[in-house]
């Protein structure tokens, strides 16, 4: 009989951590969807609403990229971290919901730039600060409050699924967005049909606040409160007081920055550097990428439950280890692979074509050619040469803006394109190794009555400057290599330096000052 | 293992004072190569906000260490 009680408390426990999983991982996956969005369509929005003959809207297109992503995200953490340690964390994250969620959909309706002019890139701008500030304050609320309701040798395990949000909130973001372009066609899509995936925010939040409502507060800060042992000022505490700091310290540089660049080069790095450096047609490499992390997925839970049993820091470390010494090798093999110098060419098979049309007032001359190779590689290279019909106005036009435009598209044969997707896969796993233990470790090495506010910003520090800045570190490194604005760069893998180094530190850091123990989550 | 920790501590004490000059320099030189508003952007995301916790994160866990507080870590 009392084996039987045992059995069904066990069982209702079980059940009820999965609800508090799922509800608090379909809406971090939300968040993110939402956060991706807008960096995916980046191009798009950027036609619609930052013109860039207009250098304010550009200038503020470049601070909507950048400031949303690494210095409103940690004053996020700030703010609602703050909210989350005096107040609760269900409602905390349950406000960044709605702020993130709103501000997806607001975007959605914006009318463009050539509707309401300045206004246009200016509502913007404040939407996307607004999407970057609730971002800041719902991870490490969603992570915090997961932890605080799971039993004791099962934290990593149980984090680790909000740990598969960003992943699965980026691949949700990829997929509908392929969906709704293959749909409508690409003019469509161009024309209005990106509103689409902004819009649909509202349908996704609307569920999850739904879900969430009916969530009861962490059972952790709810005792807490009772006791009347909440902080009265968690800032303070967590940045202000000697014994908390060094943990922040300790968690920024040993861990979170480490993780962050490796989280970056794995996901966006790779991405850019197969479409950019390696020039792999648009669709080939999202799907590339995006069979890598469905496949790489479950390795969060994997490594999330595998540090329950051996620490989290040696799969960290190891992870940040492994992922240094690997990406140069592994971005040799990606680079040649899709190398066309290393490829030899079937001269019959390659077709030019070329066409004159005129738009208006300009000229377009439309070249396209195609070459085959014999390993089954194809290129596709297009070149738009625009220009005034008038040959007065186009003599009197500066040089740069009669520049052809080329686009280069390689498409891999199937052997290839196989053994992309696992080069990129290995690369995901080195960011399972390095994120899944992470939501665990972070909550663990601070205390309670602070802990959405000290783990929130390392945490978005880490990912936000010093991951948020690989693409544009990287590229300044791969273009200081150009011997000259028209050759390519001497060594195209050199935007590897900055994840490398940052890694390295980490994992000297990490190994050197983090302790292996997992610690219990007490009301103290 | 203490020692090599407050050893260490030393030289990410060194590295983020270290690292201060060694940016700024650097921006100075490369935008007056090219005062390009590409150049003057990067420079300003740099210098603004990614050397400042660099470097105050790296004096202050360094110095931290150098006292020996990391010396023993729960």
């Amino acid at each position: 009989m009392a084996q039987n009680v045992t059995n069904v408390s066990h069982t209702e426990e079980v059940s009820s951590t999965r609800r508090v999983i799922a509800a608090s991982s379909v809406g971090t996956l939300i968040e993110w969807y939402d956060f991706y969005i807008f960096g995916t369509l980046a191009k798009i929005i950027s036609e619609q609403f930052f013109p860039k003959d207009n250098p304010t809207a550009a200038l503020l297109a470049t601070l909507a990229t950048f400031a949303a992503g690494f210095v409103i995200r940690p004053f996020g953490a700030l703010f609602f971290g703050r909210l989350g340690d005096l107040i609760g964390r269900k409602y905390t994250f349950l406000v960044t919901l709605v702020i993130m969620g709103g501000s997806t959909f607001a975007i959605g309706l914006v009318p463009g730039y050539k509707t309401i002019g300045f206004f246009a890139p200016a509502i913007v701008f404040i939407l996307r600060l607004l999407q970057g500030l609730a971002l800041g304050g719902e991870y490490g609320g969603a992570a915090t409050y997961v932890a605080e309701h799971s039993p004791e040798g099962k934290r990593g395990f149980w984090t680790s699924f909000i740990q598969t949000t960003a992943t699965l909130g980026l691949f949700l973001a990829l997929g509908v967005i392929l969906t709704v372009r293959q749909m409508l066609g690409v003019e469509t899509f161009t024309d209005w049909g990106w509103r689409i995936p902004f819009i649909l925010s509202a349908l996704l939040v609307g569920v999850s606040i739904f879900i969430r409502m009916r969530m009861s507060e962490s059972p952790l800060f709810a005792k807490m409160k009772k006791e009347g042992k909440t902080s009265a000022n968690p800032l303070a505490e967590s940045f202000k007081q000697k014994d908390n700091l060094k943990m922040v310290l300790i968690a920024l540089l040993g861990a979170t920055a480490g993780q962050g660049v490796v989280w970056y080069t794995g996901q966006f790095y790779a991405l850019s550097f197969l479409q950019n450096a390696c020039n792999i047609e648009f669709v080939q490499s999202n799907i590339i990428i995006s069979i890598a992390l469905l496949i790489g997925t479950p390795f969060f839970i994997v490594f999330g439950a595998l540090s329950d049993k051996i620490g989290r820091k040696y799969i960290m470390m190891a992870g940040m280890l492994i992922a240094v010494i690997a990406y140069r090798p592994i971005y040799t093999i990606m680079y040649n692979d899709a190398n066309l110098k290393t490829k030899e060419v079937i001269e019959d098979k390659t077709v030019n074509k070329m066409k004159y049309e005129v738009k208006g007032t300009d000229s377009l001359i439309t070249s396209v050619t195609t070459k085959l190779y014999t390993d089954g590689t194809s290129y596709k290279e297009t070149v738009k040469k625009k220009f005034p019909v008038d040959p007065a106005v186009k003599a009197a036009m500066p040089k740069d803006k009669l520049k052809p435009e080329t686009k280069k598209e390689v498409t891999l044969p199937q052997n290839l394109y196989y053994k992309m997707i696992g080069l990129v896969l290995i690369q995901v796993i080195f960011v399972t190794m390095v994120y899944g233990p992470i939501a665990a470790f972070l909550v663990e090495i601070f205390p309670t009555r602070i802990r959405y506010t000290s783990m929130s910003l390392p945490y978005h520090i880490g990912n936000g400057v010093f991951g948020g800045l690989v693409p544009l570190i990287s590229t300044r490194l791969v273009e200081a290599t150009r011997p000259a604005a028209d050759l390519p760069p001497a060594d195209p893998l050199a935007g590897l330096w900055y994840p490398i180094l940052i890694a390295g530190v980490s994992f000297v850091i990490g190994s050197l000052y983090i302790s292996n123990k997992t610690n219990n989550l007490d009301v103290e | 293992m203490s020692a090599i920790k407050r050893i260490f501590g030393l030289l990410w004490t060194v590295m983020g004072v270290g690292i201060i000059p060694l940016v700024i320099m650097q921006a100075m030189k490369e935008i007056a190569a090219k005062p390009s508003e590409e150049n003057w952007i990067f420079w300003s995301i740099v210098i603004v906000v990614l050397m400042p916790i660099i470097a105050f994160s790296l004096i202050t866990f360094g110095i931290f260490a150098l006292k020996g507080e990391y010396d023993v870590i729960a």
